[in-house]
């Protein structure tokens, strides 16, 4: 049972992780402000859990890293979307779509 | 790609540990910093900012650990933490880590040595390119309904090269390894020379290192004598100058000139090749005797090639006479050359199989008993988290560092005995091929750590890991000896037992066999026997023929002899001569030829007639002796004493006496027919010296030696013998194949007593409460020792029994090599019975009286 709500939790924010950084790379302090503007503050997990939760995704090869500047010149390290995450992002966007719209449907009847 | 950018992350992290620890916290620091300056801008002081920061993050130490979870060194750095802490555990417990490695290095050591001469002998004993073109050579002439193979003629050989379509190369040759030419290359010595035609180095791609091979025009009749160098010769006699090409040589006296150098490796022992040169009148005489060998064309098979062959031979040269069938036949060099190392490898295989498993068994008794003391260890290791599969993968590690520390040293007695064992192993190697401890070897070194690691490990880990783990915490810190592990144990004791006992079984038979064989009465008694060899350098009739009866008469005259003589092919030690008597079939009878003198010397019995003397060696007259064989097999009907014997192609000679029979060949074989013509009286052979010096006389070698040179030629003296090292050396397999069994059996036994010890001492320390509450309650300390030696002596019964009907099935492997002796003899299986039960019990009553000297009160405090 535990799993599998984890797993639920990790898909859901692993797909907003990738979808803030649809746009271009970001560093992970990026990321964390805007999921607070996509989801409106609704999602609130403790900011720290984003950290594995990159990792994780870089060792599947759906981000890559590397450390550089921020515009105010502090060391950070940026994530980018590779090939493979965007078909993930994808992926994971249209099965959302489904069954949001499958809900929908059961909810609206 | 991604998967080997992880892997090389993972790598990282294994190696630099704190680089990516640091960077996740460098990370993590920036994002604090980050949201700190934030609630800043919106007003905070500092200290609320970084609080407020800190409680959005959530716990730092926790997020920094599941990414290092994620980005770490992952199960290899859980692994190399299982090793290390298997590593810290053999070091901890000394002696247990010293005896469990040291029995998986002996396992692991034998096998590996044995392994490194399989590999020899068995799968690469052809180390040239393309092994399997290599064939074996031979003709089948069949007339009038009776059929022989013979070596191919040189005309054969030729004709097959000449048509070019079967045979890349093509030639004959052989290496003189039983009877040494004397070579002079300043100084003379008895050297093995190999005697071979045109492209006969060609077949196994040998190209000579300085100079030029063997050519067609040196195998000519009359063409200027050539001689090739041996390597490992050049270098010794030569230096390895490049100027020993052109130097003369002289081969059994006949002058040859050096045209090249042999690379080294080829037939290391050949000191000289050269042609075999063939008058042109016997280049179509086939049955040489010397071996003609051949690389087919690639893709050719040998069916085809026979048929093939066998029809050139037929259009070409169908050989002497008109009735004749000609059939080319074919072997595999790999085929002839492995055929009879299987025999003899199996059993040792065997053995050496039984060792390894006595070994592991060894050893996972040992583990089962300590992981009997572990189980609060792992108990509390679980109640933490740890899954049982964490559990198995940490035991399996942990026999895995143990068991590769076993292969390391295994590998060092392997490499230090290897010399040893090929010295000893009653067969004989390749000659091109040395038995070394190579890839492949070491490569089965290391299989045979990792799989006996999982032997010895995995049911001891499955057993201990077994989900109890709630009632074993609460009873963590007590040292209970669980009824699970205590029959375990004794099984284990009972399958070492057995296994012992079949190797015991087999190498009792051997050694039973060996003393049977020894006893064997050969028709003189060796130890009473001394020779001498020695050889004029001139090796003319002539020389010879004045040479040995001038020695003999001169030697005749030491005080410290009792009789002289001399003879061509001495008992023991040397072949025969081979001839037919007319008129009397096929049946072989053997030639020698003695100066008078011998029969005394070798103290055979005189049964009819007279012994010849030296006016019998001198008179006109031919005679002849027999042995008691001949006269059974050729005239059976009365004495043959005055009548005559012929054979082929020589005139009729005058029995004149009737000897002992002769076990020539060694006590395995049966006494042949044999006649002993007197040396004069036929084409004159070298011959050796055969001496009886008098009970308790002491001769001088240096006399002999210098009475040997006196005589005038210039001679090669040898080494003396007396009878007893050629009668060692004709038993001299058999004598190896006993030893080596009966060390393997010694092992076996060995290992086997050091775990019944072993596996007794553990149960004695776990079962010290046990006892303490037994002797409380006025048991004797007779009683528990008793109680101590029963535990293990059951199994060992078991075990015997189980062994003894495995051994009747298992020692038919080396029913082959007995003399004598039956696969079950009974009174060898009824020593080995009481051999191993009187061990076993000494080897679990030695640590058992631990038990009596357990003091209840202490034990019982224990608690």
């Amino acid at each position: 049972m535990r799993k599998t709500n984890s797993d639920q939790l990790h898909g859901t924010l692993d797909m907003l992780v990738l979808k803030t950084l649809q746009n271009g790379r970001l560093h992970g302090y990026a990321i964390a402000i805007r999921l607070e503007q996509l989801s409106n503050e609704v999602l609130k997990v403790e900011e720290g859990s984003l950290y594995p939760a990159l990792y994780r995704m870089e060792a599947r090869g759906w981000l890559s890293s590397e450390w550089g500047m921020t515009e105010t010149a502090r060391r950070a390290r940026f994530y980018e979307l590779t090939r493979q995450g965007r078909a993930q992002l994808k992926a994971e966007t249209e099965s959302w779509t489904r069954l949001t719209a499958a809900v929908q449907s059961v909810l609206g009847s | 790609m991604r998967v080997l950018r992880h892997a090389l992350a993972r790598c990282r992290a294994l190696v630099r540990r704190d680089v990516v620890a640091g960077e996740i916290r460098d990370e993590m620091q920036f994002h604090l910093q980050m949201r700190t300056e934030e609630y800043e801008r919106q007003g905070l002081r500092a200290d609320d900012a970084r609080r407020a920061a800190a409680r959005r993050f959530g716990n730092l130490a926790l997020m920094q650990d599941r990414g290092y979870d994620v980005r770490g060194g992952g199960i290899m750095e859980t692994v190399l933490q299982d090793v290390r802490y298997g590593v810290r555990l053999l070091l901890k417990h000394r002696a247990f880590s010293l005896v469990a490695i040291l029995t998986l290095a002996m396992g692991i050591g034998v096998s590996t040595a044995l392994f490194s001469v399989i590999d020899a002998a068995l799968l690469r004993p052809l180390p040239y390119p393309h092994p399997e073109e290599l064939v074996d050579v031979l003709v089948r002439e069949t007339s009038n309904g009776k059929s022989s193979r013979y070596a191919p003629s040189m005309d054969d050989i030729r004709a097959w090269r000449g048509s070019g379509r079967i045979f890349t190369h093509v030639g004959a040759g052989r290496v003189t390894g039983f009877l040494p030419r004397v070579v002079e290359a300043g100084q003379a010595e008895r050297l093995v020379v190999g005697e071979v035609s045109e492209d006969f180095l060609e077949i196994y791609g040998v190209k000579p290192l300085l100079g030029r091979g063997i050519q067609i025009e040196d195998v000519r009749e009359g063409a200027p004598l050539v001689a090739l160098l041996g390597h490992s010769y050049w270098q010794s006699r030569f230096g390895g100058t490049p100027h020993a090409i052109g130097r003369v040589i002289r081969i059994a006296g006949v002058p040859a000139t050096i045209v090249g150098v042999l690379p080294a490796g080829f037939y290391r022992e050949t000191a000289v090749w050269q042609p075999t040169q063939i008058p042109a009148s016997r280049t179509n005489k086939r049955g040489s005797g010397t071996p003609v060998e051949a690389r087919l064309r690639p893709g050719v098979t040998l069916a085809q090639a026979e048929r093939e062959l066998t029809d050139i031979t037929m259009r070409t040269a169908p050989g002497p006479g008109e009735a004749r069938d000609v059939r080319v036949e074919l072997t595999s060099m790999y085929d002839n050359e492995t055929s009879g190392s299987g025999k003899t490898v199996t059993p040792l295989a065997c053995a050496v199989g039984l060792i390894l498993l006595i070994a592991c068994v060894n050893v996972a008794g040992l583990l089962l008993a300590r992981g009997a003391i572990r189980e609060p260890e792992l108990a509390i290791r679980a109640s933490i988290g740890a899954g049982r599969g964490r559990l198995v993968r940490q035991l399996l590690t942990e026999s895995l560092v143990m068991s590769s520390a076993g292969g390391l040293v295994g590998l060092i007695l392997a490499w230090t005995s290897l010399d040893a064992l090929v010295a000893i192993i009653p067969m004989s190697l390749p000659s091109n091929s040395p038995a070394t401890l190579n890839l492949p070897v070491l490569g089965f070194a290391a299989i045979l750590s990792v799989v006996s690691s999982v032997v010895v490990g995995l049911v001891p880990a499955l057993r201990i890991s077994r989900a109890r783990m709630g009632t074993q915490l609460a009873i963590a810190g007590r040292r209970h000896g669980s009824a699970l592990s205590r029959r375990g144990g004794q099984l284990l004791i009972a399958a070492e037992v057995a296994l012992a006992v079949v190797l015991l079984a087999g190498a009792g038979l051997m050694v039973r066999s060996f003393a049977r064989l020894t006893r064997v009465d050969v028709g003189f008694d060796p130890s009473a026997v001394l020779t001498l060899e020695v050889e004029p350098l001139d090796p003319a009739p002539t020389v010879l023929e004045q040479y040995y009866p001038a020695l003999v008469s001169a030697v005749r005259r030491l005080p410290e002899l009792a009789a002289a003589g001399a003879v061509d092919y001495l008992p023991l030690r040397d072949g025969s001569l081979v001839t037919f008597v007319k008129g009397a079939g096929q049946t072989n009878l053997h030639m020698r030829q003695v100066l008078p003198g011998y029969f005394e010397a070798m103290g055979l019995p005189v049964k009819r007639g007279r012994l010849p003397t030296e006016s019998d060696r001198t008179g006109a007259e031919h005679v002849v002796l027999i042995n008691e064989e001949a006269a059974r097999l050729f005239f059976p009907d009365g004495s043959p004493v005055g009548r005559f014997l012929q054979t082929m192609g020589e005139l009729p000679r005058r029995i004149i006496g009737v000897v002992g029979n002769v076990r020539h060949s060694g006590p395995r074989s049966a006494p042949r027919p044999e006649a002993y013509v007197l040396y004069g009286q036929a084409a004159p052979h070298p011959l050796r010296i055969v001496l009886r010096p008098r009970p308790s006389a002491l001769l001088s070698g240096d006399r002999l030696r210098q009475m040997a040179q006196a005589v005038g030629p210039k001679v090669l003296v040898g080494r003396i013998r007396s009878g007893t090292d050629d009668l060692g050396e004709r038993v001299v397999t058999p004598r190896r194949r006993t030893l080596l069994l009966s060390l393997l059996g010694g092992l076996g036994m060995l290992l086997t007593l050091v775990g019944i010890f072993s596996m007794t001492a553990y149960a004695v320390a776990r079962r010290t409460q046990e006892i303490g509450i037994r002797m409380a309650f006025g048991a004797g300390p007779a009683d528990v020792v008793l109680t101590m030696v029963r535990d293990a002596a059951w199994p060992a019964f078991l075990g015997l029994s189980v062994g003894m009907a495995g051994a009747l099935y298992a020692t038919r492997v080396i029913a082959s090599f007995l003399f004598e002796t039956t696969s079950h003899d009974p009174a060898t299986f009824a020593a080995v019975a009481v051999l191993m039960g009187a061990a076993a019990l000494v080897a679990a009553w030695v640590p058992a009286r631990r038990a009596a000297r357990v003091d209840p009160v202490v034990a019982l405090r224990a608690e």
